[in-house]
């Protein structure tokens, strides 16, 4: 054996055990159905045509387009996906000539890393009350948690491990508001539910494991979950509390109004945000979530010119001096890490947006 | 009995030693599993011509080589990631040299991967790895050149990983 050989065999030894079998025959009929559902609706397309064509042709006129929805994109399967790059909604149909909006066909989708789209029709869109109904990711975009109206609960998916779990604490689906939030920890086990943004009604934070829950104060929105604290933000004050997932912990205050807060960074105590309400002036603010000080105001540079697009948030840290600022236009969404001594931009990825996707949901950014 | 046995049976023999296959070629583990996935859904709808044909093997490498450079093909948008770099680790000499190895694989271009993988790992001759990658016998042995020459360049503390006689007559 060669020392190369020897070396290349050491790496693929940390190849991850798998069981394929099942996936790929399910795989396998799953596509065979979509392409005779797709043979079967051409076949209806082309002879319903002909008729008419051959029949018919004085009735053209008056006929009624009836949309056929050729859909090929796959659910969710119930096994293993590998981890998710990011969740969105379909869009609204707009039908012009009466002009009509259809929300009726909106549902989440998720696209993993490799770059598959599944729907996901088990997670409520929206409430009977017309309340949009978030999703969220966990940070590494393993698991998935969404709200299911058939268990009356959020149901948490490990598309790497391929499991799933239903959160034994029942949330009645009139509780959710309007701008309700949602946010997951990285291994699944946390769930913060926030029935209604902005508002005073309390939140929850769930174990889905134990079915342990406790109360979180209304005045706070859930920012992120990460390494066992929820980060929560009090606007306007600007408070920031640092929960433990145990209860505890105290709100630290700012010297200044600032929102759009990105999750804790590595070193566990800084924080990236905008001041308000200059947070169009593209300057980014850090700060210690320890003693509230301003640390530094950073400039953002590199970051699209034009007024056709904005700031619309922070997300994770891609190392402890670059933090994820995530910038939105009418077609794209856009992320850059923002290196925060220097400011400067640097594109990491890009998203649909517009008439493509709407609702993006990141991983582990709480979404609403 | 279900006609997708003989394939259950197929996948369940080779799955292990085609993912570490497709673990080499990616360097991820998840994007060797969906890599794997899809290859093996593409061989169960042919499973009955393959089966009858006795190569189900070759055919599912040759796959998995072609659609791991199809997708390096495609744009790569960077991945947020929320596992932050490693400091402060010791690892022993081999521990090293793999992690040196696998950051010199992921700078080569997708066929010098492959041929890599499939030259010195899988032990592949010249002309069934010049069938797995679609290509003349000839274009595997300069590629393999060039991808040594490249991995010398990457990593000169590797290059006595890559001094063994067969390696150097391979390359020649």
């Amino acid at each position: 054996m060669t020392r190369l050989r020897e070396a290349l065999d050491g790496i693929a030894a940390e190849a991850p055990l798998v069981d394929l079998a099942d996936v790929a025959v399910a795989g396998h009929r799953r596509r065979r159905r979509a392409t005779a559902v797709l043979a079967a609706v051409a076949t209806v397309a082309v002879v319903g045509a002909a008729s008419v064509a051959v029949t018919l042709p004085w009735q053209r006129a008056d006929r009624t387009a009836t949309p056929q929805r050729v859909d090929t994109v796959a659910d969710l399967p119930d096994g293993a996906v590998g981890p998710i790059a990011y969740a969105f909604q379909t869009p609204c149909k707009t039908q012009s000539n009466p002009l009509r909006i259809d929300c009726g066909t909106v549902e989440w989708r998720v696209v993993t890393r490799s770059g598959r789209t599944y729907r996901v029709p088990q997670a409520l869109v929206s409430t009977a009350k017309d309340y949009s109904v978030p999703v969220a990711i966990s940070r590494d975009g393993r698991m998935l948690v969404y709200y299911s109206r058939q268990a009356q609960a959020h149901v948490v998916r490990d598309l790497v491990g391929g499991t799933q779990v239903t959160s034994p604490v029942t949330v009645k689906e009139e509780r959710i508001g309007v701008g309700s939030m949602l946010a997951l920890s990285d291994d699944g086990r946390y769930v913060i539910f926030d029935p209604r943004e902005g508002s005073k009604d309390p939140g929850v934070l769930i174990d889905v494991r134990t079915g342990r829950h406790r109360p979180v104060d209304g005045k706070y929105e859930v920012v992120s979950i990460k390494g066992g604290v929820a980060e929560l933000v009090r606007y306007v004050k600007t408070d920031l509390w640092q929960m433990p997932v145990a209860g505890g912990g105290r709100p630290v205050r700012f010297d200044g109004r600032f929102i759009m807060f990105s999750e804790i960074a590595p070193d566990g105590r800084t924080v990236a945000a905008f001041e308000f309400p200059d947070h169009t002036k593209r300057r980014l603010t850090v700060l210690d979530a320890k003693t509230g000080r301003t640390l530094r105001k950073v400039p953002m540079r590199g970051l699209p010119s034009g007024r056709d697009g904005a700031v619309t948030g922070t997300a994770l840290w891609t190392s402890g001096r670059e933090v994820v600022v995530v910038y939105g236009t009418k077609d794209d969404v856009r992320t850059y890490a923002v290196n925060i001594d220097t400011g400067k931009a640097r594109q990491v990825a890009r998203y649909p947006a517009g008439g493509k996707a709407q609702q993006l949901v990141l991983p582990g950014v709480a979404s609403q | 009995m279900d006609r997708h046995d003989d394939f259950r049976e197929f996948v369940l023999a080779r799955q292990q030693g085609l993912m570490r296959t497709a673990y080499l070629l990616t360097g991820d583990a998840h994007l060797a599993e969906d890599l794997l996935q899809s290859v093996l859904i593409k061989v169960a709808r042919r499973w009955s011509k393959l089966s009858g044909d006795g190569s189900p093997e070759a055919y599912t490498r040759k796959a998995l080589v072609n659609q791991y450079i199809s997708w390096k093909r495609r744009p790569q948008p960077e991945v947020l990631s929320a596992d932050l770099p490693e400091h402060g680790t010791c690892h022993d000499d081999a521990a090293l040299q793999r992690i040196m190895l696998r950051q010199a694989l992921a700078k080569l271009a997708p066929r010098q991967r492959a041929v890599i993988v499939l030259r010195f790992w899988e032990d592949l001759t010249e002309a069934q790895t010049a069938e797995a990658l679609g290509c003349a016998p000839g274009t595997v042995k300069s590629q393999a050149h060039r991808a040594l020459a490249r991995l010398r360049a990457l990593a000169p503390e590797l290059a006595y990983l890559l001094n063994d006689p067969e390696i150097v007559e391979v390359a020649r």
